[in-house]
């Protein structure tokens, strides 16, 4: 096909588009996740309502990312990277979509949390895990963002800190279930918030795959460094 | 969708197309255009920020507007920042050299201090920096100039804010925190009137309120922190001086015996208040870099004489592997390394068992990826309930290059359900038999939160029964050539420390 060269600036001002969309989708979901966690530590519901709230907009964000995803490669029909950067954009809406759809189901859980006694030190070690998780997806976006492969290698590498954290939770909260009945409640909305947070530094890794694969155009070869074999219950719903 | 179409710009397309078309009548920011707004920038810098209520942006605009004036008395000769001026762009009031020295004034602003242009509402990816001081540049990571508004800030709140300057024409101000250095920034976002090469533009200006935030949330878990730790010893301390006026008033044996208890427990919350002090003083500071240099070599052995006494009362013998000499230089505050360093040696003098060999390694010149290949001998990875975990993780820094220092005790062991929450305050390895406790439950903590001022790492691999091992790794001095030593010339095998969770 013959481009001139107002076409291809053109697309290539649509790409930058693209991926400027993306970005602002993830400063929402990390927004999203910060309050949630935060919603479960202060006990705010206002903010938990707040969370809820602000779902929707990631959906429609993906849906218009989707669209124009898909419009570019119909019409553009891009190769190469132009194509991977398309995919790529592609593929991380749907996951910060989910990731959103996580920290929505955290800030449902805190709504009720927030009702019963609280847990000092399970809300502090939720903090924990939050913050852990919070600033993987922050080093993988700012990774997608710049492009820079060292820092997503870092997230993707570093990926049994969160599952180690998630294990020593998960160890902790059936603590506290068999010695005091009384708090199995909040403690198994506790273990979902640690499992959905489990999944949100999950999903930060496998943003780091797609910053390799766009940049590259190479899949990561190899294991990602990881001894523990432990898992937590099943999942909710998100 | 039509999915086999051709790819012409002229071809009917659906719906969406309106995007497209408005995206084809936008034009890309150039920098040049900066300069006809900077002049009537400046004015808003020294006229609007000071005219604004709130005592903080008199502040910053009053450093702002000092700036301004030691740059004129200096008569702007440093040379060393220079912003182009096109000799195009006409100057808006003054001379072009006026309208320079005041693109200098917000360039060597201390707040990042960004200029933003916006095309099309819908459109994210018109918002583009148009300028970004030194400040900025370094914070956010973007050029000077053309980054997409969105690669430099993503937080909703603050886009909404921009937003509402760029096209509702309104100042906006707000709180956000970022990173894992937690910073919290206080923004505001003020519109600019219309230039010729550009209709929606405001002005961001950041300021780090971190020290304020920390203090108040500091005090409040100092506090908190130090009523509940102190109450323990106190309990004792009161219920021993009860018995001294009570029956044990005439019993010599019992009174020599309480007040030796006693001044333990006194020592004890002595120990601990330092702690507690010192952990304030370190968060504090935690997110300002270290100045200064130590070598991680001459630390140790300074560590070692000062304990010596502990380690000749447990007959522990401690082994030193490493470069000798400035060979392992780092960037970094020398108390803080010392105590570290201290405290992760005094742990595994603490936690081994008497006449076990302690050893002490220091590695110079890795990659992070040469610290993270260092692995264990020992099996303690692959023993049931053994592992390694990383307590801090560094941010990547180009090329950068670490030095570490690691302990390793032959000690009991922790299992790995312990292993992330050793770095949590006053967090107890339960049945723990290291004999009487000692320790104040901070020392790891401290070492984390010293570590990650330095922007360095901090793991640990342990098993039960296998011993422990703690290692540190911190960036190196950046003048020091590293020779490439790569890390296979040396091998970790750092400092560990048993069940050592206390400190």
């Amino acid at each position: 096909m013959s481009m001139n060269e107002h076409t291809l600036k053109f697309f290539g001002e649509e790409l930058d588009q693209l991926k400027a969309e993306v970005a602002r989708m993830g400063g929402l979901a990390e927004a999203q996740v910060g309050d949630a966690i935060e919603a479960v530590v202060r006990r705010d519901v206002p903010l938990a309502e707040d969370v809820v709230g602000r779902d929707s907009r990631l959906d429609q964000l993906q849906h218009d990312i989707e669209r124009k995803a898909i419009r570019i490669i119909s019409l553009r029909q891009p190769v190469a990277q132009d194509l991977r950067r398309t995919v790529s954009a592609l593929k991380m809406s749907s996951i910060l979509e989910r990731t959103g759809d996580y920290a929505k189901n955290i800030a449902k859980r805190a709504l009720i949390i927030s009702e019963a006694e609280p847990i000092t030190p399970l809300t502090r070690s939720i903090e924990r895990m939050g913050k852990l998780v919070s600033s993987r997806l922050k080093d993988s976006l700012d990774a997608y963002t710049s492009g820079e492969l060292d820092r997503a290698m870092d997230v993707w590498q570093n990926d049994e800190e969160v599952d180690e954290h998630y294990n020593s939770l998960f160890r902790e909260l059936l603590t506290y279930m068999i010695s005091d009945p009384r708090t199995i409640s909040s403690c198994a909305h506790m273990l979902f918030v640690a499992k959905n947070l489990e999944r949100i530094g999950d999903y930060a890794t496998n943003i780091a795959e797609i910053v390799h694969y766009e940049v590259t155009g190479e899949e990561i070869v190899g294991d990602r460094p990881k001894w523990s074999g432990v898992s937590g219950p099943a999942e909710p719903e998100a | 969708m039509p999915l086999n179409q051709p790819p012409s710009p002229l071809s009917p397309m659906p719906r969406v197309d309106a995007d497209t078309t408005a995206a084809a009548g936008r034009r890309r920011p150039r920098l040049r255009v900066l300069l006809t707004t900077v002049a009537g920038l400046a004015g808003l810098a020294a006229a609007g920020w000071s005219g604004h209520a709130d005592l903080l942006v008199v502040g910053s605009a009053g450093v702002i507007v000092l700036g301004l004036g030691i740059l004129l008395a200096l008569g702007a000769e440093s040379g060393a920042v220079r912003i182009p001026v096109h000799p195009s762009v006409p100057a808006v009031s003054g001379s072009r050299e006026e309208a320079e020295t005041y693109a200098l004034a917000l360039e060597l602003a201390p707040n990042p201090v960004l200029l933003v242009s916006g095309g099309d509402a819908d459109d994210v990816a018109a918002r583009r920096v148009l300028f970004a001081n030194a400040e900025a540049r370094e914070l956010l990571r973007i050029p000077r100039d053309g980054a997409l508004l969105v690669t430099a800030l993503r937080h909703p709140g603050v886009l909404e804010a921009i937003d509402e300057s760029l096209f509702g024409r309104t100042p906006r101000t707000l709180s956000y925190e970022s990173g894992p250095q937690e910073r919290f920034w206080r923004v505001w976002t003020k519109p600019l009137p219309p230039t010729s090469t550009h209709d929606r533009l405001a002005l961001v200006i950041m300021r780090d309120e971190t020290d304020v935030r920390q203090n108040e949330r500091m005090r409040a878990d100092f506090l908190a922190n130090a009523s509940h730790e102190l109450r323990t010893p106190l309990a004792s301390l009161t219920g021993f001086i009860e018995t001294l006026r009570g029956h044990a008033r005439d019993d010599e044996v019992a009174r020599d015996r309480f007040l030796a208890i006693m001044s333990r427990q006194a020592e004890r919350m002595a120990r601990l208040i330092d702690d507690l002090l010192s952990l304030s003083r370190i968060e504090l500071n935690e997110h300002i870099r270290p100045s200064g240099r130590c070598d991680l070599g001459l630390v140790t052995t300074d560590v070692i004489d000062a304990l010596a006494p502990q380690i000749s009362a447990k007959q522990v013998r401690i082994e030193v592997q490493g470069p000798v000499g400035d060979k392992a230089l780092v960037a970094g505050d020398r108390d803080q390394i010392v105590q570290v360093v201290q405290n992760l040696l005094d742990n595994a003098v603490k936690y081994a068992p008497p006449e076990s060999v302690v050893r002490v390694e220091i590695a110079s010149g890795l990659t992070l990826e040469a610290v993270s290949a260092a692995r264990p001998e020992e099996g303690r990875l692959t023993a049931p309930d053994g592992g390694r975990m990383s307590l801090l993780t560094p941010v990547r820094a180009a090329a950068e290059r670490f030095a570490m220092v690691r302990v390793d005790d032959r000690g009991c062991g922790l299992t790995r359900e312990h292993l992330p929450r050793l770095t949590e305050r006053f967090y107890r390895v339960e049945g723990q038999n290291s004999g009487e406790r000692t320790g104040t439950g901070l020392g790891l903590a401290i070492v984390k939160h010293i570590i990650n001022r330095h922007r360095g790492g901090f793991f640990v691999e342990s098993a039960p029964e296998r011993g422990a091992a703690f290692c540190v790794y911190l960036p190196m001095a950046p003048t020091v050539a590293t020779a490439p030593t790569d890390g296979s010339a040396v091998s970790p095998r750092s400092e560990s420390k048993g069940e050592g969770v206390a400190a």
